[in-house]
């Protein structure tokens, strides 16, 4: 996956390259638009990142830009305003998606799995999910694990399917309220949490090998090996 | 819409200006219909003062030269009827002597001579007799069974005997009454005429004021790039409306800097917090080391901390003035507050509190999304914070009027009494409290940008009550226009 980073602030450069690097794109940065658009009409990308201020030219103006230029890559938005101007609605509904810093490390790359798995073509729905021996009937509404059923209300079946289609991958509690419950809210209290808690309850019972893990400071994972 | 713009004809200023116009312009026509008037009926008066003292004289001559014989009587009385037919203001039918006119001669001892007229002429005799009459000077005389009164000159003759020439007023009446008639009429008609003039005119005036005013009010709740609209003329009300754009000018300059003090406030916080965090997350990743991930993660979590009292800042500061940036949508409050009650019931039972939502179906307002998420979260975490095991959260939501309203009521301690009065004042918070003091004040600003309002107070049985107004869908303009015809 060929990835172009556009971001003027070297700090952030640097550690997104790494990450980035370790998650298995392949990285060009360009700090500037001017840079961007050679680099853009030079080879072919699957993704941008581009951060909305740039030292030469407004973020959206370069993504419309890179359009105009026949680039039809999915672009993730770096945004530091705190709330979200029309013009970058109307890119979300377009296909992009923007993310508003600081951000998780975690949450940036679900996003920008969302936005590629978004942008190939449909693999068929799958009916059913299944992580080591939890298995989820999305037709039925109904969790097993290891052949038991697990008595699970529907916010906990939504949270867990949520958990599994991103097996082996850290969600954040903001990704977990933005795609469970669709806000982007940051609560002061615990209420993600507790609701992770009792769903572990549900799903890891006495004897059974916890699937639910927490990755403090940055969130869940449910291991899928 | 408001019954300030279902009506406008009936409520504006222009039916005072034009009464108090019409007023003073009525007033001043007719004291010019008043002495055009006087001045009529003494000329009238005067007029016919001369015709009675002329043909009394001539019919004094007349009876003086005249022999005294048979005929005497005859040719007085046959200059006398001529005279008659020269009646001034007589109406044009009456053709002969009617009783408009009579002629009168007395003898030296007071007896009646001669009568030309209707009737005997005792009555009129009589009723001389009981006026004292001027030589040369005309003067009114009442007759009984006549209503309107006589105007009798007299004149005295050698021979001893009087004569007396009357004549009815009642054709002179007859014309000044028309002309007083006239004259109302015509009065009339230039009070209405002007009435409606300055009506019309105040209304043209009005209704430019009137605009600027409607399109002050949408600028104050929308963009403030757009401006009043102007007219060419240098008068009053386009010199207001100039002083207007040149405030709005200003204004609009001091929120854009506003804009961009904090829009590079948060750039500059925001891009140092990125990296720091990236590289927090970064060693995390790398390191298996117990002892160093824990001051790691909570140096994570103090930074979250940190960004989300930057934004609350940084919003509740643009919201007070009048700034907040709103992205509006239709917003299902009733969804909304049951999915919100959803994610927080778990918490609120954990902690031994008991959540109840009531709320009415499909409540609609036009709001930002993300304020609105924020701010009920908000209210929902100062409940999971400051309330004691074994409480109750009641949540309602129902719309009065053009509102909805949300009200959060809980069974705890309440606020104390000194926190209340400065609530939403930024940084207060109770002595107990555990959060960074922006809570209410967020609330507050995000209730006020969207034209709504918050009430917080204790209620009398115990435990605080939180409500939160805000206008419905598609009523917001309505909200506007309301509070501007009350604020006028």
């Amino acid at each position: 996956m060929r990835l172009l980073l556009v971001e003027d602030e070297t700090d952030i450069q640097g550690f997104l390259r790494r990450s980035l690097d370790e998650a298995g794109y392949e990285v060009e940065v360009a700090p500037d638009a001017r840079t961007a658009e050679r680099l853009g009409v030079e080879s072919r990308f699957d993704i941008l990142i581009v951060d909305l201020g740039l030292p030469d030219m407004d973020g959206i103006s370069l993504i419309l830009r890179l359009r105009d230029l026949g680039i039809r890559a999915p672009v993730l938005i770096l945004s530091a305003r705190r709330s979200v101007d029309d013009r970058v609605r109307g890119l979300e509904q377009g296909g992009d998606d923007y993310l508003t810093k600081p951000f998780a490390l975690a949450e940036l790359l679900a996003r920008l799995r969302n936005l590629l798995k978004r942008n190939s073509p449909p693999q068929g729905a799958a009916t059913l999910l299944s992580v080591q021996d939890l298995e989820l009937d999305l037709l039925r509404r109904e969790a097993t694990r290891g052949g038991h059923v697990l008595q699970l209300t529907q916010q906990e079946f939504v949270l867990l399917e949520y958990l599994c289609r991103n097996a082996g991958r850290v969600v954040t509690r903001s990704m977990i309220l933005d795609q469970v419950w669709g806000m982007r809210i940051v609560p002061d209290t615990n209420v993600v949490d507790v609701h992770i808690y009792r769903l572990r309850g549900k799903v890891d019972g006495a004897g059974q090998q916890p699937l639910i893990k927490t990755m403090r400071g940055v969130g869940y994972v449910l291991k899928d090996r | 819409m408001s019954s300030k713009t279902d009506k406008p004809a009936l409520r504006s200023a222009a039916w005072r200006i034009s009464f108090w116009a019409t007023i003073a312009f009525a007033c001043g026509t007719l004291a010019v219909f008043v002495f055009l008037h006087q001045f009529v009926s003494g000329d009238i008066q005067r007029r016919s003062d001369a015709w009675l003292s002329g043909e009394v004289e001539v019919l004094g001559d007349v009876a003086e030269r005249t022999p005294k014989n048979a005929l005497y009587g005859r040719v007085v009385s046959e200059v006398a009827e001529l005279a008659a037919h020269e009646v001034p203001n007589k109406q044009a039918s009456e053709d002969t002597v009617s009783d408009s006119v009579f002629f009168l001669q007395t003898g030296a001892g007071g007896t009646l001579q001669l009568w030309v007229g209707a009737g005997d002429g005792q009555a009129h005799l009589q009723a001389i007799r009981a006026a004292r009459i001027l030589p040369e000077q005309p003067t009114d005389v009442r007759v009984p069974g006549f209503r309107v009164p006589f105007r009798v000159a007299s004149i005295s003759i050698d021979d001893g005997s009087h004569i007396y020439l009357g004549l009815s007023e009642r054709d002179q009446l007859r014309v000044l009454r028309n002309l007083r008639l006239r004259f109302f009429l015509l009065w009339l008609l230039i009070v209405l005429l002007g009435f409606g003039i300055v009506f019309l005119a105040s209304r043209r005036m009005l209704s430019h004021v009137r605009r600027i005013t409607e399109a002050a009010s949408r600028i104050g709740h929308s963009d403030l790039g757009e401006r009043v609209p102007t007219t060419s003329r240098n008068d009053e009300v386009s010199q207001l409306a100039n002083t207007l754009n040149g405030m709005l000018e200003r204004i609009e300059n001091s929120m854009h800097q506003l804009h961009t003090i904090t829009g590079a406030l948060a750039h500059d916080l925001r891009s140092p917090l990125t990296a720091i965090r990236g590289k927090l997350e970064m060693f995390l990743s790398d390191t298996n080391n117990e002892e160093l991930t824990e001051p790691i993660v909570s140096a994570i979590e103090e930074l979250d901390q940190l960004t989300d009292f930057l934004n609350k800042s940084l919003d509740v500061a643009e919201a007070r003035a009048d700034a907040l940036r709103l992205t509006r949508t239709d917003i299902d409050l009733s969804r909304l507050l049951e999915t919100m009650v959803d994610l927080y019931e778990p918490s609120m039972a954990e902690k031994g509190l008991r959540i109840q939502l009531s709320d009415e179906k499909g409540i609609v307002v036009t709001g930002d999304e993300g304020l609105i998420h924020r701010m009920i979260a908000n209210l929902l975490d100062n409940e999971l914070k400051h309330l004691g095991p074994a409480s109750n959260v009641d949540i309602s939501l129902h719309c009065n009027d053009d509102m909805a309203s949300l009200v959060f009521e809980d069974n705890g301690s309440g606020f104390d009494s000194e926190v209340l009065e400065h609530l939403f004042i930024r940084r207060v918070k109770g002595r107990a409290s555990t959060g960074h003091g922006l809570g209410l004040a967020f609330v507050d600003a995000v209730a006020r940008a969207h034209s709504g309002t918050v009430e917080v107070g204790n209620r009398g049985i115990g435990g605080a009550r939180i409500t939160v107004s805000l206008p419905l869908a598609n009523t917001t303009v309505r909200q506007q226009l309301t509070t501007i015809a009350q604020a006028r």
